[in-house]
């Protein structure tokens, strides 16, 4: 499977009654946009604003946020099994609006979504300070469930990015990469003497308003199963999350997963990247059980040396981490376990909620406990109401000058689980 | 799925769960239920949800619903050490009481997390 990735550098987005792509900036029509997310009933309004790096704006509450991408050719398109067919996607060419992100904002269960700073010390913790965001804040019809309401922001956020990524179907890449998924028999033979090293992604999958679609199903209903690296580069995977906003692989992540690029990158050089297995988190310990022995058994099966595995979240599912690492350790494979920490605002606390002797080889994205004072920005996206409550936010969290006061967990993609962003510790 | 018994201090779970699976409700804390949860396990039950779910604290939440087995065998120490650790978190986090306008936000998570657990 074999994927030619374009990427498109885009370094403004403007308005403009005239939608496209040329000298790096992206035109965006907003009333156009407006009418493809009005068409869905159950959105009563949508602001359609830009944010871009350096300005002072703060974007709140964050849900999700996702990368422009067209499917230029090859089978299938981007976010497949969603608003598209489901064909298997990641091989062909697909192109990048790079630099460019969607960012949804709306209220779905008060707490849980996350604050994205383009200026100050909140910009350093997110990477979404770095993207030139078309910013969509949505309200809701009266009286919407926020199972309905998470579903329709997610949909829009796919329609938004889908529409954009469309304008650069015809235009000429800035730089043009390809990405190789070998099969078992071809990666078997390649580099002997190298590693051969698996990936192992857990995605969230607790429950409503915390799910992860794979091609369009819900992860929760699906046993561990293998995926190509490349199709995750097309939206295989789309988030449907409201965790907490640290640690949640936003869509943006996936389609961008770091690991995976790294594998990539390594391939030949110290390893040979033999293939990727995702697998869930669920709340029934029956389910943790069942998906652990099987990450286990796959693993096993596709013959890895080592597996690299990623958590999302935290909680119950370093339970599922655990477990995934002993179980692939029992088989005689090494791992290497990619978490984050929720240590206390010292850092004294234990940093899991679970722990086993075969998980030596760790590597934290941060403590989500670290406190740090926002400055006050001179516009908001979105409403500031929630601040407090968001995970992360407490009580008094906003001063009288207009800063916050939050832990690392309330700013999107701060510890990010994927290793996406800088924090780390040694 | 297994046989067993919802613990809970949710109003809406009790009532969305009671005509399925047997339900002890009481209104109490967080604390006082995870402290009876652990009663189930102290006299031979198991857990079967995960008391730590939907990426929120208990004693951040007050409202929390779990799943305990009704078989009763000798003590289950894997269940018996992830009750300790939600007790645990519980207490950590108890400074960071619920504002009340998310109270139905909170009760209404709590019932998707375990209604997803469940599969129902």
């Amino acid at each position: 499977m074999e994927l030619d990735v374009g990427f498109i550098d885009i370094n403004d987005i403007q308005f403009s009654n005239e939608a496209g792509i040329s000298g790096g900036v992206l035109r965006v029509d907003p009333d156009a946009i407006k009418a493809l997310i009005l068409s869905d009933e159950r959105i009563r309004s949508v602001g359609v604003e830009i944010a871009r790096p350096g300005e002072s704006v703060r974007i709140t509450p964050v849900k999700d946020v996702l990368e422009p991408r067209v499917k230029v050719a090859g089978p299938g398109e981007v976010f497949p099994g969603v608003l598209s067919k489901v064909r298997t996607v990641g091989s062909g060419r697909t192109h990048v609006l790079r630099g460019a992100a969607v960012v949804t904002v709306g209220r779905i269960v008060g707490f849980q979504e996350g604050i994205v700073d383009m200026t100050g010390v909140g910009a350093d913790y997110t990477p979404f300070s770095k993207t030139v965001n078309l910013v969509l804040d949505f309200t809701p019809a009266d009286g919407l469930a926020a199972r309905e309401y998470e579903q329709a922001i997610r949909l829009a956020g796919i329609k938004t990015a889908r529409a954009l990524g469309e304008l650069g179907r015809d235009v000429t890449p800035d730089e043009l990469k390809t990405y190789r998924t070998l099969t078992t028999t071809e990666s078997a033979g390649a580099y002997p003497g190298l590693p051969r090293v698996g990936y192992v992604q857990m995605l969230q999958s607790q429950g409503l308003l915390h799910d992860t679609y794979v091609y369009g199903v819900d992860m929760k209903q699906s046993l561990t199963t293998v995926i190509g690296a490349t199709e995750l580069m097309d939206g295989a995977i789309i988030s449907g999350n409201c965790v907490s906003a640290c640690d949640k692989n936003t869509t943006y992540h996936h389609q961008n997963n770091p690991v995976v690029h790294d594998l990539f990158d390594a391939h030949g050089k110290t390893l040979v990247f033999a293939g990727m297995i995702i697998t869930n988190e669920n709340v029934y310990l029956a389910d943790k059980e069942r998906s652990s022995d099987w990450t286990a058994k796959l693993a096993k099966y596709l013959g890895f040396d080592g597996v690299i595995i990623s958590q999302e979240g935290f909680g119950n599912p370093d339970t599922d981490l655990i477990m995934n690492c002993k179980k692939i350790e029992a088989e005689g494979i090494r791992t290497v376990i990619i978490t984050d920490e929720y240590a206390g605002r010292d850092g004294t606390s234990q940093s899991l909620a679970d722990a086993d002797r075969a998980a030596d080889a760790v590597v934290t994205g941060g403590n989500a406990n670290q406190v740090v004072t926002l400055p006050k920005l001179d516009r908001v996206i979105g409403t500031m109401m929630y601040t407090e409550r968001i995970a992360g936010g407490f009580g008094g969290s906003v001063g009288e000058d207009g800063s916050v006061t939050v832990e690392l967990q309330a700013i999107t993609g701060s510890t990010n689980e994927l290793g996406f962003n800088a924090l780390s510790a040694r | 799925m297994m046989a067993g018994t919802i613990v809970t201090n949710n109003p809406l779970a009790r009532d969305a769960l009671n005509k399925i699976f047997f339900v002890e409700y009481r209104a109490e804390s967080a604390a006082e239920l995870l402290t009876r949860a652990r009663d189930y396990i102290h006299a031979g039950g198991r857990l079967l949800t995960h008391p730590l779910s939907g990426g929120i604290a208990p004693g951040e939440t007050p409202y929390k619903t779990v799943l305990v087995s009704d078989e009763r065998g000798p003590l289950d120490y894997d269940s018996l050490s992830m009750i300790e650790r939600a007790i645990e978190t519980c207490e950590e986090f108890s400074s960071r009481a619920a504002p009340e306008i998310f109270l139905d936000d909170y009760m209404e998570l709590d019932l998707a997390v375990i209604k997803g657990a469940l599969k129902i």
